[in-house]
């Protein structure tokens, strides 16, 4: 792979990042006061609190849009004081809840800016961009030369990913990146990211107020309270050795399954809505459309009264053959009754590894259970 | 009534063909330095925040003087011709340009510049590939006005014998033949028209494309 640049890389690979003492005051409030924290090279670290906890704050000072008060942020020993902050920022890729790309640049565009500042020349960018919208499961062809507005929210959040990706960086900041997607598409772009994740082997600092979300892609947890650390560690420790009662609080999940058995279905589904029905003989290409006008990632094929299965944008943009029905590409669903218990429904999800499950009742779907969502319901 | 033949005849004698050239020629330069000048005070007193009302304040006046009283002042400084015709023109093109660049460059939603600055981009990086391209429907806004201004004041330019379309106005006036003075107007009033239906419909393509509101 073509890799110039024109400013020179600070870092290849990250061996921590050290927080020492860092204080950071609006007033005479305190936004972060006297942190300390590690983070590893290779590892995600969570950043979660309550807003107002100074997570957000924290992140930003590992790049320098917040200066410190007091206090230092080195990475790999280099202190980011003595680096200029243009130059560190090219080195580490960011992604926000509210994306910001740029309205006035194609998807193409966007993805490449920093690249064709750094002088890259175009067959290389373009090489780039392509092999980034491939690795977010977006079709390069279909989306390189669209611009923001005509790209679902879900579609946005993998160019933002993709954008971040572009210089290759060995550091990755996130801010919510998540948090404005519905729960569905949340989940589903949480799973794809965890794959991403592995994929790519890089060190991530992630901000979350979500703590399921902390919990599925967390390496390990930093949880935040009142400007300062409570407490951090892997998932496991936090749940078995709570530092007090606020860690506790926030990772306790013992109680959410305790009325778990009593529960169906139908107390925890979400209501379906006829947007997720799609006719078996529609063509994949039309539906991909369809599909990103009504902001899905995951719809339900029928004919007539007849349940096909499902499709989801990811395996509608693999099979890439625009012509094919989507009857022939929808994959296999499970289906729950109203009344089936949730505890059983969850379990079935879980031996299938799917996220999701329709509901159907007298052959008509109600509604769609999904497993993570199910959790959030029960807190 | 005017026919067919009369304005043949009017168009000939009074080479409005040359004039029409001239008319464009002087409005072209004063529309181009207009705009040079105008986006570089735009950006300026961008870039200078303290400068922004001071600079505004004092294009204002400028716009206030009559435009005629403006060319007849530039006279002394600049001779007869087209030189106080086309510096007449840049002066009161200068605000419209200036304040709709300043506008519209501090109008771009923070996010933006926000996300700019945070996959690091410079401030000048910000400014050129960011503020700027967002800006440009209510630049190419204040450059239409400007555009309409200057068909006004080229014409005007014809009683300081800067050539153009005013002078087949003046001359019209002055040997009093009603048909010379009617063409002459209808054809500058169609011009002018015709140019801000141009300019509108660049700005209006600039909307599509760069606008966000």
């Amino acid at each position: 792979m073509v890799q110039n640049m024109q400013t020179k890389r600070l870092f290849e690979r990250i061996d921590s990042i050290k927080l020492k003492g860092v204080t950071k005051k609006y007033d005479s409030v305190y936004a972060v006061k006297d942190l300390d924290l590690e983070i590893y090279g290779g590892e995600l670290l969570i950043l979660i609190g309550p807003s107002g906890s100074g997570k957000t704050t924290t992140l930003r000072m590992i790049n320098r849009m917040i200066e410190q008060d007091s206090g230092s942020v080195t990475i790999n020993d280099i202190d980011t004081k003595d680096v200029d902050p243009v130059r560190l920022r090219r080195n580490i890729g960011y992604v926000i809840q509210n994306i910001g790309l740029f309205p006035h640049m194609t998807i193409g565009e966007n993805i490449g800016l920093v690249p064709k500042i750094e002088g890259w020349n175009k067959k290389e960018i373009k090489y780039k961009v392509k092999e980034l919208l491939a690795f977010v499961s977006l079709s390069p062809d279909m989306f390189m030369d669209r611009y923001p507005k005509q790209l679902s929210g879900g579609q946005q959040q993998r160019v933002g990913l993709a954008r971040a990706m572009a210089m290759d960086p060995p550091l990755f900041l996130m801010d919510e990146p998540f948090g404005a997607l519905d729960p569905i598409l949340r989940k589903q772009l949480q799973k794809e990211f965890l794959k991403v994740k592995s994929e790519i082997n890089r060190t991530i600092v992630f901000v979350t107020h979500d703590i399921e979300e902390a919990l599925i892609l967390g390496d390990r947890i930093a949880i935040m309270d009142q400007a300062e650390l409570v407490q951090v560690g892997a998932p496991e420790e936090l749940i078995f050795n709570p530092a007090n009662e606020m860690v506790a609080d926030i990772v306790d999940n013992q109680r959410k399954f305790k009325h778990m058995d009593t529960l169906k279905v139908k107390d925890l589904m979400s209501q379906y809505d006829d947007e997720y029905t799609f006719e078996a003989s529609m063509k994949s290409f039309d539906a991909i459309e369809e599909m990103t006008k009504r902001d899905l990632e995951n719809a339900f094929v029928f004919d007539g009264h007849e349940l096909l299965g499902q499709i989801t944008m990811v395996n509608l943009m693999k099979c890439r053959l625009s012509d094919k029905r989507i009857m022939d590409v929808a994959g296999p669903v499970k289906v729950f009754h109203p009344y089936d218990s949730v505890a059983f429904a969850l379990s079935e999800l879980k031996r299938s590894g799917e996220t999701l499950g329709l509901v159907i009742n007298s052959k008509r779907p109600v509604g769609i259970l999904v497993s993570d969502e199910v959790l959030l319901k029960l807190i | 009534m005017l026919t067919l033949q009369i304005i043949l005849d009017v168009w000939q004698r009074h080479l409005i063909t040359m004039r029409t050239i001239e008319h464009l020629h002087m409005f072209s330069i004063a529309l181009v330095l207009s705009i040079l000048i105008g986006i570089l005070v735009g950006v300026f007193i961008y870039m200078r925040p303290k400068t922004a009302e001071p600079v505004l304040n004092f294009l204002n006046i400028v716009e206030t003087i009559p435009d005629l009283a403006l060319i007849v002042l530039l006279l002394p400084i600049l001779k007869l011709g087209a030189g106080p015709t086309i510096a007449a023109c840049v002066l009161y093109s200068i605000l419209p340009i200036a304040r709709n660049t300043y506008t519209g460059l501090r109008g771009v939603d923070d996010q933006y510049t926000y996300v700019a600055n945070a996959i690091g981009l410079s401030p000048r990086e910000t400014l050129f590939k960011v503020r700027i391209p967002m800006s440009l429907p209510l630049i190419a806004g204040g450059i239409r006005i400007a555009l309409v201004f200057c068909m006004g004041i080229v014409t005007l330019g014809g009683l300081v014998a800067a050539g153009g379309l005013g002078t087949v106005l003046q001359n019209g006036i002055q040997l009093y033949q009603k048909d010379a003075i009617l063409v002459a107007g209808i054809w500058t009033g169609i011009l002018a028209v015709f140019l801000d239906g141009f300019a509108g419909m660049i700005e209006k393509k600039l909307q599509e494309r760069y606008g966000t509101w």
